[in-house]
């Protein structure tokens, strides 16, 4: 079955932002053997905090949009998950709706944010100067993109189709073992 | 609208979100704007952006993704069976035999894991159709591991620790360090009790069946030894200062990378499913302490935190009181929510209190670790217990049950290290003698 291209654009945004995320973890772990290293040979790495603290948010921000999708957001599921379908379903569309606002606001504010750095020249404080906008794009794109996320999801689900984030329950106890590893 | 008033207000707001289903990160965001929007002419926004900013761009936060990493690194290796064969032939002279690499297994993949899912998962993927299979009971079994697999929390690295350390503002080498400590005593609380369980129980354990000389024995635990640097590199890392809490974790990766290339489990694929493992976990963490920064922003402005500081000041509770009755909102609590939200939904209110009952931030944090391996082991979202409930097939009512002596293990463990404080304190403050 083809799917059809906006869906295929958008998941491939999510994997895309996911993927950026990933890589700059590697980026980190990098940066901080250099330094570690480089320390013990007499060789310092210009700024490796910096950059590393710059990763870091970029890790944590481009990556949201992805998690967001596959379910690992965590959220409480005792009242929700005992909910019947009809119930449920009304419940899924006003926390998916009321997700779409706090998101939409958090991408309207750190846009705004980075357009002022932009706007106003400013540059980062400490030892490597780049306009502050460039690394505060990592929050931003992360946001605006788990923006589209949520709305794209809330537009499936109003459509009849099951959240993505709610998935099927793991069928081997591999799969399980997986899953639940990855909470903490 | 006055203090106490808003304070509830916002309780109940939350309350709803959260139980009906909002994620989270979410649910403490419109919060955070719930408590701001009483304040006038304060640009909402504004603060909501550079907080998450100011939160997510910290150097000392790069250790979080690290940290975690190694964990998901270890846990796609055979560590569990190496762990398992390495450890049987050693134990077999105590009450209880196997029983016990439940306990020391779990404290060693602890020590290389911040998490207790993970560990919990690794041990028992070998351990539980181990010791069933050799006849232990059941039982006891499911509720060490139960109980062992919170060691990835207290024995560092933990992810838990960081979150409290960026929460508090407190080191989060010192509070590694704090760990080491209590972490052995509640592995030697755990062995006791399987011990003495054993003794009054001595036909429920099967006779020993590994028969090795001391040669073999030595063999056989060779496999332990990458395992066993990694976590004396990690250890001496952070006791000696030799490098920063990120750093540590950058070697604590690298180390891992290489114990899974040596056991030949390292493939392009688990690499990057490791990575990508890591960002979800990593993400999900972070949009809750971004919003939990926010809203902390939110309750410094309205001044809630000092105003219940100065409430429960006013009961005149002595500090052990103070201490039991957070042990018990905590495991309420941990009925409905995970250990990292509850750490950053409660530092803000609770910590001007710990401050001005003269508790120290570092030994709260070692607190607040041991009552979050509470909740880990409670119904109704305890996570080990799901693990295990997955694992051996088992009902949830049953392997509650099971766990039950080790969760009143944990309170016995609270006790102790309110009474002697040292315990917590003695490492961090040996190791920074300021």
């Amino acid at each position: 079955m083809r799917r059809n291209p906006i869906r295929r654009m958008l998941d491939g945004l999510y994997w895309t932002t996911g993927v950026l995320a990933g890589l700059s973890l590697v980026g980190i772990c990098i940066l901080m053997m250099l330094l570690s290293i480089g320390r013990e040979v007499g060789f310092n790495v210009k700024g490796a905090d910096e950059i590393s603290a710059w990763l870091c948010a970029a890790t944590a921000y481009l990556g949201i949009a992805y998690t967001f999708k596959t379910g690992d957001l965590v959220r409480v599921g005792l009242l929700i998950d005992r909910l019947s379908p009809g119930v449920r379903y009304a419940t899924e569309i006003v926390v998916l709706a009321a997700a779409a606002c706090l998101t939409g606001y958090l991408a309207y504010y750190t846009l705004d944010m980075v357009w002022d750095s932009f706007r106003f020249h400013e540059r980062a404080q400490g030892i490597i100067s780049i306009p502050i906008w460039i690394p505060q794009l990592g929050l931003c794109v992360g946001a605006v993109v788990l923006f589209i996320s949520v709305v794209d999801e809330l537009v499936r689900v109003i459509g009849g189709a099951k959240p993505c984030y709610e998935r099927e329950p793991p069928k081997t106890v591999e799969e399980t073992i997986e899953r639940l590893s990855e909470t903490v | 609208m006055d203090n106490i008033e808003l304070a509830l207000l916002l309780l109940i707001a939350l309350t709803v979100l959260l139980m009906g289903g909002l994620w989270i990160g979410l649910s403490l965001l419109a919060t955070g704007i719930l408590s701001m929007l009483v304040i006038p002419d304060l640009p909402i926004g504004k603060v909501l952006a550079t907080k998450f900013w100011d939160s997510g761009a910290s150097w000392t936060l790069a250790a979080l993704p690290l940290f975690i990493w190694m964990g998901e690194i270890l846990f796609r290796t055979r560590m569990s069976e190496e762990i398992f064969r390495g450890l049987s032939p050693w134990l077999g002279w105590l009450p209880g035999r196997l029983m016990h690499v439940n306990v020391i297994g779990c404290g060693i993949f602890g020590s290389v894991s911040g998490s207790s899912a993970a560990t919990c998962a690794t041990i028992a993927k070998i351990a539980l159709p181990e010791l069933k299979k050799r006849g232990y009971d059941e039982d006891v079994s499911l509720g060490s591991l139960a109980g062992a697999g919170t060691l990835g929390i207290l024995i560092p690295p933990s992810i838990t620790m960081v979150v409290y350390a960026v929460a508090a503002d407190v080191s989060i080498i010192q509070l590694f360090l704090a760990g080491f400590l209590p972490g052995f005593l509640v592995m030697a609380l755990y062995s006791g009790y399987i011990v003495v369980w054993s003794l009054l129980h001595p036909e429920k354990t099967p006779p020993m069946d590994i028969h090795m000389t001391f040669r073999e024995k030595l063999r056989e635990s060779k496999n332990l030894i990458p395992i066993t640097l990694l976590i004396l590199l990690v250890c001496a890392s952070l006791i000696f200062g030799w490098a920063t809490a990120t750093e540590c974790a950058a070697w604590g990766v690298v180390g891992s990378l290489a114990i899974a290339g040596w056991s030949g489990m390292l493939t392009w694929d688990s690499f990057w499913a490791s990575v990508i493992g890591t960002v979800r976990v990593n993400a999900m963490i972070m949009l809750i302490l971004g919003s939990a920064s926010f809203l902390s922003a939110g309750m410094a402005y309205t001044g809630i935190p000092r105003g219940l500081a100065e409430w429960v000041a006013g009961f005149h509770l002595s500090p052990y009181a103070l201490i039991a009755a957070l042990t018990a909102m905590y495991i309420l609590l941990g009925t409905a929510l995970d250990g990292i939200s509850m750490i950053v939904l409660t530092t803000v209110v609770v910590l001007p209190m710990i401050k001005s009952a003269g508790f120290d931030l570092v030994w709260f944090g070692i607190f607040m670790v041991i009552v979050i391996e509470m909740a880990e082991v409670s119904p109704p979202v305890g996570f080990n217990l799901f693990v295990l409930q997955t694992m051996s097939g088992r009902d949830s009512m049953d392997v509650a049950r099971a766990a039950l002596p080790f969760f009143f293990l944990l309170v016995v463990a609270v006790a102790i290290i309110t009474v002697w404080p040292d315990i917590v304190m003695i490492v961090p403050k040996w190791a920074y003698p300021d």
